[in-house]
């Protein structure tokens, strides 16, 4: 390796030969790991809510649940436009593919417009005991990774510009429209365990 | 050998070439070559391990009379608290990431890690981390002091009552070391699963590798509670939550499961490598292959999937119900199963073998022989009776760091050495390398072995005072702890001396077997490059005259010539 | 282990003997570390003690014979097998023997299975641990009731705080010492106000945490007269270490002597160990890390006596 002669070619190139093949592999690992911290803040919202001697806050008598489940619906079925999005794409159709993708992160923008209109209007806060500081750590969580999807999906849909971009193949596409299926069925756990289970 | 006997190309290329130059700026810029990483990962590694000794120092200094009288309690509790913490967060797990980035790609035949980036950018949270938890020294009110688990509501008190305190940067210190060992996690899982060299099946890796595996397998699937359970802390701590507050109808019992559920099995991804570290050794040390490979390999996954259904075993007197108490007695006490198995293997392995007692082989035969101890004490810790007793006392002490140091640096330091020549390309002095092997030994066994019975005795744990009946355990371990310190100047001396002006290694000084060693010492940037080598055998084929590759004779001839 | 000595050689009469005396030794070495180990614990109080003594004395007998067996083979190898100088050869190409590693699977599943059962059985005849229940800070604990139908005295409530200890007996007398009648099953209620602490006798051999929003039901008999230190085992701040006082266990007439007598005494300051301390560092201008200032010393009947000495 030290001497090589220069007039024979190398047949890499010099610095990091590129893994493009890992980075779905990568990515699954991480969703994996990630899911463990929502178990993880779940098991922790269930034990409270079983065992604590006090559980809602004076003065509340529970959550509203007309406006977070028009949000979920939103939510749960911009998955599907996603999906439709990826189909596009493996079709060569690129505006089919923008057009629904665009029309995923709308979705998920009126999902996190809604959140915030419910955090406004709530008579309780992050200090409100237990269940105030679970209800509000479980959604902001959650909402932070609808956020981050959000962003990434923005990246894949300014990267779908570029020429050639998915001549090698459309990983981020499938990594980003995984991420955004993962945080689709966090929410619908979350929806059951804060919402219904009241 | 002056530069321009280097293909200029490969001067350009992000990462210097051994003997160029620049060779030694690469170690402090954000290079992405897993060997440098490594090697970044292990130099600051033991530079914490010394400030965590240091730390010890002064506790054992505080222990060596009963009153407390060398420093104030709250120093003292401070000072224990970040003696685990760095001992924890900056040495073991930084360390045993170093030698994951060394051996993993060379073991495998990878030419890097899959994702170099994330690999780089893992390694360089480990200074931003260390650096804030180091400056939890100065802020008023001094480091986080409520022991190393940090249990609320105690580790919430912030007596100053000021945002910025030593538990909150303790918190985010903590948090930015598990982001860094998930980057790593995912990482060294991908290079394993993804980038093997053509013809290394599952069952023909180096157990090493098997066990770097198992191991962060663990990180990936338990980390992340520790982490959702510090950010919940951390609400409690500055938001005005009350998860863990009783008072706001909290659950301080609630954080302990989520510790430990983590916190546990981090032992187990420290042991693990160390595990790999022994069964690469031994069988070189032997000239024998490893007894019962496939087995040795299992009962790694094996000691995985216990690791994860054990952790209540610490909090056998947190109330716990008794069903509760004895399924995890149950639980903890099968891990003495896939880890026993492991120790008859290594004891298998050097039955009739043809011993050398170089000192990797020392520190090895060391560790094993205070490993088998501390699986003993870890038995007797399992069974809710005697724990009910030894629980929370010096036995606790005593039998953590017969694994922590005792097993696992002895498996550390055994690594280094043996691995030396191939990752700096010098040997080491190996009289010096003895004189470490006895003085660590005889120090470790006189720091640790009498704690046991102190805590028998009933000498709780984290006590900055104690009555005068303990005195005597007490002064016995100090002497040890001074001569631990003692014992890191010829190892500190070798290192230095060796990596300056030792001479030149050969690519395979052990005559082992393993891909590493038909790479040259130190191997190139890329290891293979694009010749990676064909694997026809299994690792360990000491004596029975199978080639590990095809065209071995090739292989081994190019690397002596590089 | 040592059933590979005969391997790949005909089983000669030398090598059985070998491994016969090594196993001779070993077992006999074990039986005298068996009883060995009762001597490196304190005084036997409590109905727990013989129990936990015993089942640690069979856990040292065979974790020896293990100790021994396995570090036994590696000192003979590292004697007897080790290369010459010049000797480049490779040792027998031995990959594995499954008999033997079903063998070494097998025991040890056993014996563990075997150490569990007998730990289950011991922690049923203790039944030390009895219901935890949660409360609101706001509401009074002693209202919570601890019943254990089994004990004889209590419940005693046992008060920890950063840093000292009281104990409200039925009756409503306060001490800063526990004093138990002994042989007498005594019902605990233990309550933290503040954080994590834990009830420690090391002459008990019992340990229960006690946690803070949580009153737990705690029974024990004590079975020996004596002075014992009672110490706090759940790290707990600053002075955690002075965190301790002495449990007395006494005949019952003693026991209710000093009942009637303690019930007639005027409520004082009682054991307050970290206060001198705290004084002391606040005289020295407050130096060192910050921690709470510790828990006036509760009010009670009996202030203990810090100078007496302890058995264990």
């Amino acid at each position: 390796m030290t001497i090589t002669n220069p007039e024979i070619p190398l047949n890499h190139t010099p610095g990091h030969i590129k893994h493009d093949g890992h980075n779905l592999t990568g990515f699954i690992i991480f969703l994996c790991s990630e899911s463990i911290i929502f178990l993880a803040f779940f098991t922790g919202y269930a034990v409270l809510k079983l065992t604590s001697p006090e559980w809602l806050p004076q003065g509340v008598n529970g959550l509203e649940l007309k406006m977070p489940l028009i949000n979920t619906i939103v939510l749960v079925s911009s998955s599907f436009v996603a999906y439709i999005a990826e189909r596009y794409l493996h079709k060569s159709n690129l505006w089919g593919f923008r057009i629904a993708w665009l029309l995923t992160m709308i979705m998920g923008s009126y999902f996190v417009y809604g959140q915030y209109i419910e955090w406004s209007e709530l008579a309780f806060g992050l200090d409100s005991g237990v269940f105030g500081g679970t209800f509000y750590l479980l959604t902001g969580f959650h909402g932070l990774h609808v956020i981050t999807g959000i962003l990434l999906m923005g990246l894949m849909l300014v990267r779908s510009f570029l020429p050639g971009n998915y001549e090698k193949g459309e990983m981020g596409v499938t990594s980003v429209s995984l991420f955004w299926h993962f945080v689709d069925v966090i929410w619908i756990i979350l929806f059951i365990l804060i919402y219904i289970w009241q | 050998m002056s530069t321009s006997n280097y293909d200029p190309r490969i001067l350009k290329a992000p990462h210097p070439v051994p003997g160029a130059p620049d060779n030694w700026k690469r170690f402090f810029s954000f290079n992405t070559d897993a060997k440098v990483i490594g090697i970044q990962y292990i130099v600051s590694a033991l530079f914490f391990l010394l400030v965590g000794g240091l730390l010890a120092m002064v506790i054992r200094g505080e222990l060596i009379t009963p009153p407390a009288d060398l420093v104030d309690p709250t120093v003292y509790n401070g000072l224990n608290t970040m003696h685990g913490t760095v001992m924890l967060f900056l040495f073991l797990f930084p360390i045993l990431n170093g030698f994951n980035n060394l051996l993993i790609p060379t073991m495998i035949g990878a030419p890097d890690m899959a994702f170099p980036k994330l690999n780089a950018a893992a390694f360089w949270l480990v200074p931003v981390f260390a650096t804030i938890l180091m400056a939890s020294f100065f802020v008023p009110g001094g480091p986080a002091s409520s022991g190393w688990w940090s249990y609320p509501p105690m580790s919430l008190q912030n007596p100053l009552g000021r945002f910025i305190n030593g538990e909150m940067l303790w918190i985010t210190a903590v948090a930015l070391s598990g982001i860094s060992s998930i980057f790593g996690a995912i990482n060294f899982v991908t290079t394993i699963i993804r980038m093997r060299a053509p013809g290394m099946g599952f069952f023909r890796m180096p157990i090493y590798v098997w066990t770097a595996w198992a191991a962060q397998t663990i990180q990936l699937l338990a980390l992340p509670v520790l982490t959702g359970g510090a950010i919940m802390l951390l609400f409690d701590l500055s938001f005005g939550t009350t998860f863990y507050r009783p008072e706001g109808g909290g659950d301080p019992v609630l954080y302990q499961h989520f510790f430990w559920f983590y916190s546990h099995p981090a032992v187990y991804v420290l042991v693990l490598p160390i595990f790999g570290i022994f069964s690469e050794i031994f069988p070189v040390y032997s000239r024998k292959p490893l007894f019962g490979y496939k087995v040795v390999a299992l009962a790694s996954f094996a000691i995985t999937a216990l690791s994860l259904i054990v952790w209540v075993h610490h909090m056998f007197y947190s109330g716990t119900p008794q069903w509760m108490r004895n399924l995890f007695m149950v639980t903890t006490m099968l891990i003495a199963v896939p880890t026993g198995i492991k120790v008859f293997a290594w004891i298998g392995t050097l039955w009739r073998g043809k011993l050398r007692l170089s000192t990797p082989m020392l520190f090895c035969l060391g560790g094993l022989f205070n490993f088998i101890f501390a699986g003993i004490t870890g038995i007797m810790l399992a069974t809710v009776p005697i724990d009910v007793h030894v629980g929370n006392t010096y036995f606790v002490v005593a039998h953590f760091h017969y694994v922590i140091f005792n097993t696992i640096c002895f498996g550390v330091f055994a690594g280094i050495y043996h691995w030396f020549p191939k990752f700096t390309g010098r040997m080491y002095y190996e009289g010096l390398g003895k004189i470490h092997f006895v003085l660590t030994f005889i120090g470790a066994t006189l720091n640790f072995l009498p704690l046991h019975w102190a805590g028998l005795l009933g000498m709780p744990r984290r006590v900055a005072s104690y009555d005068p009946e303990f005195a005597i355990w007490n002064v016995i371990a100090s002497i040890g702890a001074f001569i631990l310190g003692v014992a890191s100047i010829p190892f500190i001396l070798n290192m230095i001396s060796s990596w300056a002006r030792g001479p030149k290694a050969p690519p395979n000084p052990w005559k082992a077997i393993g891909l590493e060693w038909l790479l040259p010492s130190p191997p190139p940037a890329e290891n293979f490059e694009d010749d990676i080598p064909t694997v026809i055998n299994g690792p360990y084929g000491y004596g029975l005259n199978k080639p590990l590759v095809e065209d071995e004779e090739y292989y081994i001839k190019r690397a002596q010539e590089a | 282990m040592t059933s590979t000595h005969t391997n790949k050689r005909n089983p000669n009469s030398r090598a059985i003997l070998i491994v016969a005396i090594a196993t001779a030794i070993d077992l006999l070495m074990s039986i005298l570390m068996a009883h060995w180990s009762y001597s490196w614990f304190p005084v036997q109080a409590s109905a727990a003690a013989p129990y936990v003594d015993q089942l640690f004395s069979i856990e040292t007998g065979i974790g020896t014979f293990i100790f021994l067996g396995c570090t036994g083979v590696m000192g003979w190898v590292i004697l007897f097998n080790r290369a010459p100088k010049y000797d480049e050869e490779d040792g027998d190409p031995i990959e594995g023997n499954i008999k033997l590693e079903i063998i070494w699977t097998i025991i040890p599943l056993l014996v563990v299975f075997a150490i569990a059962a007998y730990s289950i059985k011991v922690n049923e005849t203790l039944s030390t641990l009895g219901p935890k229940q949660k409360y609101r800070l706001s509401d009074n604990p002693s209202a919570i009731t601890s019943v254990d139908r089994t004990s004889i005295i209590g419940p005693i409530q046992v008060i920890a705080r950063q840093w000292n200890w009281e104990f409200v007996y039925p009756d409503g007398v306060r001490s800063s010492e526990l004093h138990l009648p002994v042989n007498q099953r005594v019902n605990l209620k233990l309550i933290s106000e503040d954080v994590l602490h834990s009830f420690f006798v090391p002459a008990f051999r019992l340990k229960q945490d006690i946690i803070p929003g949580s009153v737990i039901s705690y029974s024990l008999t004590p079975t020996r007269e004596g002075r014992y230190r009672l110490r706090d085992a759940m790290f707990s701040g600053a002075y955690f270490s002075q965190n301790q006082t002495d449990v007395i266990v006494e005949s019952e007439k003693s026991y209710s002597d000093w009942l009637t007598f303690s019930g007639e005494q005027p409520l004082q300051p009682g054991l307050n160990p970290s206060q001198p301390l705290y004084a002391r560092r606040l005289e020295k201008g407050d130096k060192g890390w910050a921690t709470v200032s510790p828990a006036p010393a509760p009010l009670v009947n009996d202030p203990g006596d810090p100078s007496a000495s302890h058995e264990a």
